[in-house]
């Protein structure tokens, strides 16, 4: 009987990084793997030579309550019509991870996104400018302990505006009860 | 009412800056459903050559820059349409960390559209009252952007280094 995708991906990935990942079937065509921050160069390198050739995204995860944020990279094998996601952690305090460009030359702009939002640094990636942010003088904005409505009440302050509503339902007021509006 | 102010109220050629939402209201007002050309205005492509500027939803800093920038570049006299709750005080987006909420604080505008988001029936309203306005003297906002540069900076460089981009104070 022959094995599904999943299964043949599973089987050969467990064969060849037994001992740097750990590796999960979350259902059909779709895989979860595993792995320590070192890992993650070698272990991508693997998986694109094994077919996964298309790096879809790079998202990151803040656990707040464990202290650390988990970086995701989100592959694609369009032989084997399969995805796998490779999971690793990295602490909070120290936040920082190989750049993934060696492999795959698009992480360049994921990785930049990432250090915009999360702060998260990528030693050998030549460019963390700002990406959306420009001139951002705040803490990076996607923390879970970034507080969104006070930097936006600090940072662009609206004006008081009670008077001019107050006038402006006078005006209506007076509409209804048949004055012309001034 | 002066042969200048006729003849610049019904012949304003707009630069739309189609950010945030609202630009998909602009095609159905410029074609022949709702025919603004008939107000004798007409879509232009550079801020040189406009006289009235559309800003036609949210702005992040980033966009705020080059609205300011687009705006400085235009030849006076010049007017402003905003269109949608977003730029007047910042809409749906009231507590988003990266979005300004009211626009009046970086540019002069003329006319605030309401609704999110206005339909063309708004905006062509909007149009006749500005024509009345300029057959009025009365849509000077510009004027009002020379007089105060140094307010409008300040409130500029409050939420981008405007060294980098405009003029300085
Ligand atoms: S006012 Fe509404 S339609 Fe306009 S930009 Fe904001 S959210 Fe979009």
């Amino acid at each position: 009987m022959s094995l599904d995708v999943e299964e043949s991906i599973k089987q050969d990935i467990d064969l060849r990084l037994k001992d740097i990942a750990k590796c999960e079937i979350q259902r059909e065509r779709r895989l979860k793997l595993y792995t320590g921050k070192d890992r993650v160069i070698p272990v991508l390198g693997f998986l694109k030579s094994y077919g996964f050739i298309h790096l879809a995204a790079i998202s990151c995860v803040d656990w707040l309550d464990d202290g650390e944020f988990e970086i995701v990279y989100n592959l694609w094998s369009y032989r084997d019509k399969a995805g796998i996601l490779v999971k690793t952690r990295i602490s909070r305090e120290n936040p920082e991870i190989d750049t993934a460009i060696p492999i795959y030359e698009i992480a360049e702009t994921y990785e930049r996104e990432i250090h915009e939002m999360f702060g998260v640094n990528f030693p050998g990636n030549p460019n963390l400018t700002s990406l959306f942010l420009e001139d951002w003088n705040g803490p990076p904005p996607m923390r879970k302990d970034f507080d969104t409505r006070k930097y936006a009440a600090e940072k662009y302050g609206m004006r008081d505006l009670t008077e001019q509503l107050k006038i402006g339902m006078d005006k209506i007021k007076g509409v209804r009860d048949g004055d012309e509006i001034l | 009412m002066g042969l200048f102010k006729f003849s610049r109220s019904r012949s304003l050629w707009m630069m739309h800056f189609c950010t945030g939402c609202g630009a998909i209201e602009m095609p159905p007002t410029m074609t022949s459903r709702y025919d603004m050309e008939r107000f004798g205005i007409i879509p232009m492509a550079t801020p040189r050559q406009s006289d009235l500027l559309l800003v036609t939803g949210y702005l992040t800093v980033k966009t705020l820059k080059r609205v300011v920038r687009s705006y400085e570049q235009m030849a006076e006299p010049k007017y402003v349409i905003a269109f949608g709750s977003c730029t007047m005080r910042g809409g749906m987006y009231w507590d988003s960390y990266n979005t300004v909420k009211e626009l009046d604080l970086y540019i002069p505008v003329d006319i605030y559209i309401n609704g999110c988001m206005p339909r063309p029936e708004a905006i062509i309203d909007a149009f006749i009252k500005l024509r009345d306005m300029i057959d009025k003297g009365e849509a000077n906002a510009w004027k009002n952007y020379r007089d105060n540069l140094d307010w409008y900076k300040q409130n500029q460089a409050k939420v981008f280094d405007i060294n980098k981009w405009s003029a300085k104070i």
